[in-house]
């Protein structure tokens, strides 16, 4: 885990959400500190995407309490400009922006000059590997380059965390792991803070540093570290796959 | 009428262009075939015409070359009242296209005002375009006023409710995604709503403005003693039909000409949609 401090960034205390008679969350707790990437890894309707939505602050929870950078994400909406970003599922890009406006979008929202936020842009599509596609149209990017985009995007703005909710699942497997493999590298080489939302095992492998998975409704089922020296180490991967798809129940979820 | 009702279902515009609309350069061979197409047409009508004017008497249908040096003598000594027309044509479009923007935009935004503002909307397309002329001649003495008043109750219900219809397809997706970097309302409504319903006021400026010449004549010969319309009264009540049909000859024109201009401004403005090809 590099660059952690003894804070932590994210935290959930007892955490309990219900959608009418069902509970979705359940009494869960967990912390994320400073450059941490924490995987919440379960299966369709283990409570993955509730938990991503508290954290993101579109929905609050009916019990306990949910702190992200230092503020009540729900409540203190807005207290969480420019510190909190997302990617999600989908692209979501602008379809009338150019590759490099939807890079330069939240820049722009934080009020920066249109010209500097499009310098800044252009610096995070060459990192995304988009150089030379930054005048693209969206319907003229692959969905891969899409994606990339949309990652760009979510760390143009400079947060202190980043979301990304499911944000390889929908492309091919080649590109996904190409896109997890540059994405953490990046993420591990400006140190920011990272929860990722998945629901396939060898994601939460790859990329994060402490994997939470999660049994429905979202409870914490058991929790798996991922030291930097063991990251290459297939026995020890395969070891912590076996105990992971044992409490997802044998299987991945989707 | 032809128009098509306002707020009627449409091809959505923001994912969809068709090919070729009148003015707009259409794909090479097709443009080609229309233009020979269109020219057929037009020498057959004026086949047909100089025919008829064999048969019948002048005030019936006069030989199309009579026709078109009305025309051209229109051109030379008119011009004043197309100029009148194409102002009172634009500013009412002007005003309408603004007034109907922000109609759409409040209802598609404040959901307690949205069902009285449609029911007023709703009500205003039911009442017939004459009636707004009649009611107009009795309720202003300034022509101006008159004209404006009728073409803007006309047009506006089409802007508003075609701009709400836009709101409404606003994808929950980008909402969630710019909301995820915490804007203000006003940047929601500049980075997102805003451009996303340029494409539904094109389309309404596309399929209204057809219309719109239509009621500015309308309501030229009925509330005006200036403009086209108040010069094609004076043509039929002095039995000059070559003049009405050299007016009528240009106001067709007029139509292609303005459809063609929003054509290539909706090129140029929406280059970032794909052509839809339908095969």
């Amino acid at each position: 885990m590099s660059g952690a401090q003894a804070s932590p960034l994210i935290e959930l205390a007892n955490v309990s959400k219900r959608y009418g008679d069902q509970l979705a969350v359940d009494r869960l707790s967990f912390e994320v500190r400073h450059g941490e990437i924490v995987a919440l890894l379960g299966k369709t309707g283990a409570g993955k995407s509730t938990v991503m939505n508290m954290l993101m602050g579109t929905i609050g929870c009916d019990e306990g309490g949910v702190r992200v950078a230092g503020v009540d994400p729900f409540r203190e909406f807005r207290a969480l400009k420019g510190k909190l970003s997302v990617s999600f599922q989908t692209d979501r890009l602008l379809p009338w922006r150019t590759a490099l406006d939807n890079a330069a979008l939240g820049l722009q929202i934080l009020g920066r000059p249109r010209a500097e936020a499009r310098q800044i842009a252009r610096q995070w599509l060459a990192r995304v590997k988009l150089e030379g596609e930054e005048d693209k149209y969206v319907h003229e990017l692959s969905g891969g380059m899409r994606q990339r985009v949309s990652l760009a995007r979510a760390l143009a703005v400079d947060p202190e965390i980043v979301l990304l909710d499911e944000s390889f699942s929908q492309l091919d497997h080649v590109t996904s792991q190409t896109l997890r493999r540059d994405f953490s590298q990046i993420v591990r080489q400006v140190g920011k803070t990272c929860v990722f939302v998945t629901h396939r095992i060898d994601d939460a492998l790859e990329m994060a540093d402490r994997i939470l998975v999660l049994a429905a409704p979202a409870r914490l089922a058991i929790e798996e570290r991922i030291p930097e020296a063991q990251r290459h180490d297939a026995a020890f991967l395969a070891q912590v796959h076996a105990r992971i798809a044992r409490a997802m129940g044998g299987e991945e979820g989707g | 009428m032809q128009q098509q009702e306002p707020g009627g279902k449409h091809l959505n515009p923001l994912f969809a262009r068709p090919r070729a609309h009148a003015g707009e350069p259409a794909p090479p061979g097709g443009g080609r075939r229309e233009l020979i197409a269109m020219i057929v047409v037009v020498m057959t009508l004026f086949a047909a015409m100089e025919i008829a004017s064999r048969f019948v008497p002048d005030y019936i249908m006069p030989s199309p070359l009579v026709i078109l040096a009305s025309l051209l003598d229109a051109m030379r000594t008119e011009q004043s009242h197309v100029w009148i027309t194409l102002a009172r044509l634009a500013t009412a479009v002007g005003f309408s296209m603004v007034v109907g923007i922000l109609l759409g935009l409040i209802m598609g935004t404040y959901a307690g005002i949205r069902p009285y503002l449609r029911s007023l909307i709703i009500i205003d397309t039911g009442i017939p375009a004459l009636s707004w002329m009649l009611i107009a001649v009795f309720w202003f003495k300034n022509p101006e006023a008159r004209i404006f008043f009728i073409l803007t109750l006309i047009l506006i219900p089409f802007y508003a409710l075609n701009v709400y219809d836009g709101m409404r397809a606003l994808s929950r997706d980008l909402v969630d995604m710019i909301e995820s970097f915490r804007p203000s309302r006003l940047q929601v409504l500049r980075y997102l709503v805003a451009p996303h319903i340029v494409p539904y006021v094109f389309l309404t400026t596309r399929s209204v403005i057809g219309y719109a010449i239509r009621m500015a004549i309308f309501a030229e010969l009925v509330a005006s003693a200036v403009g086209i319309g108040s010069r094609m009264s004076l043509a039929q009540s002095t039995f000059h039909i070559d003049q009405v049909l050299a007016w009528t000859i240009f106001l067709v024109v007029l139509n292609l000409v303005v459809q063609g201009a929003v054509a290539l401004l909706e090129k140029k403005l929406l280059k970032w949609r794909p052509e839809a090809n339908v095969r």
